[in-house]
């Protein structure tokens, strides 16, 4: 063996490489591409499980992409994602930055209590549900007893049609602006001492030096943070699922829920994976704009 | 209020860059404020766990009962039923598919981390896509295919639906933890007479002991958080513990004790576990993106 590693070593070294990532490839390629395939061919059949004659019609192959161009509730969908993602996703970067600043500090103390903060976004989003879904119940949440202290009468939040969407909105950034403040925590302490100090210097206020020697110092993992949040909040589902499912009407309906009530409500299963097929596509452009930004395991600087 | 923030801003600038003792009375204000913010965000999360030391009577007292007699009631209720099941379901789809995730991911990992930069970033797209897709994209196919070859409500349905995104994991950390260790350690195994196996065995892996933990704690919280695969997927046999709670909620009338008292079983093992790599957390939910 050590002979023939002398003899051409390389030759040798790439098989052994290819050898380890075979397997690996395989079972990737077979848990992922091929049912990411097969959603694609469903997606060209009108597939509906109670008529079993329509499993593999193809006569018709883009009949369900032109039922999206004309179904309202589909593009009011659109509309509550890009709703729920907008607000969800600005705040949590503001509120992410600030608690960075904040814990950004030489201080055991606050690093100890970094930790905390890691809570929200590991616990299961199920249970992360559930606790907004005791806070938004009058009978039994503590913000009602509170308001009903103070003679104020609350409607539950998750029931009434102008804050439903933004019941969900403040369960989202409770969950997820740790992951941010976590983000750019990590950059800003990989940020040089000079660069605070030289503005010092130069007699930059604390607002000018935020503005303009953090945030451009932060530019990159702020546009990485957020591409991942954006991407993270089109899979919203559990607390949707959990404290709306989906009212009233259809005010918390985002395109992914509407996508699993088409398919596992009503069993259209057809239609469901072509709506799919558009957010997965709207996924690998994401992936790939973080890639272009990032490169491939290269740190940001 | 702008006066306060710009101070308060200040101060943290200021003790950034130094320990200054006159900064001390700054520090403590800093401190209380912080003190507060954290509770606030912890606050939530804290009435979960103590509405499940709550008996059922006092739920919906008015006025509200801020202190009462603990009991565990609920927990004793969980035991008694089927959530024991369910739990257990939790754990070995969990364990499952971290395993299988690491056996074939790992030497993969290693390969890619050897190998020409361009085969690496060609696949990474891949990689990515496929943790980022919507899990609906998976649930659908999967679906159909399970009951069709019969592993709808099964275990090893699950373990197999949980590679999905653990396998693209473990190959996209423990890759980034093999690129930290110098190649010439095995090529001076190889000059020694070792095998290129045995390179990778002997003494890569035990060197990436912290890595290989730290990457299947990871792939073992996803499998354990995750709610919409085994919704689907399951029925009554293979039910998982959020699943089981959730249950609660649908068909029990409302029972908020075994609610409360179900969510922090449930979250009790991902809250050991985090803490324990919580380092590497943030790297490995940014898929490496970012390197703490």
């Amino acid at each position: 063996m050590a002979t023939n590693l002398m003899r051409d070593p390389e030759d040798l070294r790439q098989k052994f490489y290819w050898f380890c990532l075979w397997p690996a490839f395989i079972v990737l390629i077979v848990v992922t591409l091929a049912p990411t395939i097969y959603l694609f061919v469903i997606s060209f059949t009108p597939m509906d499980l109670t008529r079993p004659e329509t499993s593999w019609d193809f006569s018709n192959p883009l009949g369900q992409y032109q039922i999206i161009l004309e179904d309202k509730r589909l593009h009011n969908s659109w509309w509550v994602q890009a709703k729920l993602s907008f607000w969800s996703v600005l705040i949590q970067m503001i509120m992410g930055f600030m608690f960075a600043l904040l814990l950004n500090v030489k201080s055991k103390v606050l690093e100890a209590l970094r930790t905390v903060f890691l809570i929200p976004m590991v616990l299961p989003p199920i249970v992360v549900a559930i606790i907004w879904k005791v806070l938004y119940t009058p009978d039994i949440s503590p913000f009602h007893w509170m308001a009903e202290g103070l003679g104020f009468v609350v409607p539950s939040l998750i029931t009434d049609p102008t804050w439903a969407l933004w019941a969900i909105i403040i369960a989202d950034i409770w969950e997820w602006f740790p992951f941010v403040m976590l983000m750019i925590l990590s950059a800003l302490q990989m940020m040089p001492e000079e660069y605070i100090e030289a503005a010092k210097i130069d007699g930059a206020n604390v607002w000018q030096m935020t503005w303009y020697v953090t945030m451009p110092y932060l530019k990159g993992v702020l546009i990485v943070a957020a591409l991942f949040r954006i991407v993270d909040s089109i899979k919203a589902f559990p607390l949707i699922y959990i404290l709306t499912d989906g009212g009233p009407g259809s005010l918390t309906e985002v395109t992914n829920y509407y996508s699993f009530m088409q398919a596992f409500n009503f069993s259209y299963l057809g239609y469901s994976s072509a709506i799919t097929v558009t957010l997965v596509l709207a996924t690998i452009f994401a992936s790939w704009g973080i890639i272009r930004l990032v490169g491939w395991g290269k740190p940001i600087d | 209020m702008l006066d306060g923030g710009s101070q308060l801003t200040e101060t943290i600038y200021a003790l950034r860059i130094s320990n200054n003792k006159r900064l001390q009375r700054e520090r403590i204000f800093l401190y209380i404020f912080v003190a507060f913010l954290v509770i606030a965000v912890m606050f939530p999360f804290i009435w979960i766990l103590i509405l499940s030391f709550k008996p059922s009577e006092d739920f919906f007292a008015w006025p509200p009962k801020v202190f009462f007699s603990p009991t565990f009631d609920h927990y004793l209720g969980l035991w008694e039923g089927e959530f024991p099941k369910s739990f257990w379901n939790s754990l070995v789809t969990s364990v499952g598919s971290t395993v299988i995730a690491l056996l074939f991911g790992v030497p993969g990992a290693y390969a890619l981390s050897r190998m020409a930069y361009k085969t690496g970033s060609r696949l990474s797209l891949f990689i990515l896509a496929s943790r980022m897709a919507p899990p609906i994209a998976f649930t659908i196919p999967y679906f159909l295919a399970y009951r069709y070859i019969g592993l709808h409500d099964t275990l090893f349905g699950l373990i197999l639906i949980y590679l999905t995104f653990n396998l693209s994991l473990v190959i996209w950390l423990m890759r980034s933890f093999f690129d930290a260790i110098p190649r010439t350690l095995e090529e001076a195994a190889w000059i020694d007479g070792a095998t290129m196996w045995q390179g990778f065995t002997k003494i890569i892996l035990p060197m990436s002991g912290p890595g290989l933990a730290a990457t299947a704690i990871l792939c073992f919280l996803y499998s354990w958080n995750d709610f919409f695969f085994a919704l689907i997927l399951t029925r009554t046999e293979a039910t998982t513990a959020p699943v089981a709670v959730v249950n609660f909620l649908d068909h029990e009338g409302w029972q908020w004790g075994k609610i409360a008292a179900g969510g922090t079983m449930v979250m009790m093992p991902v809250l050991v576990f985090s803490i324990a790599v919580r380092k590497f957390l943030i790297s490995g939910m940014s898929a490496g993106a970012v390197k703490g």
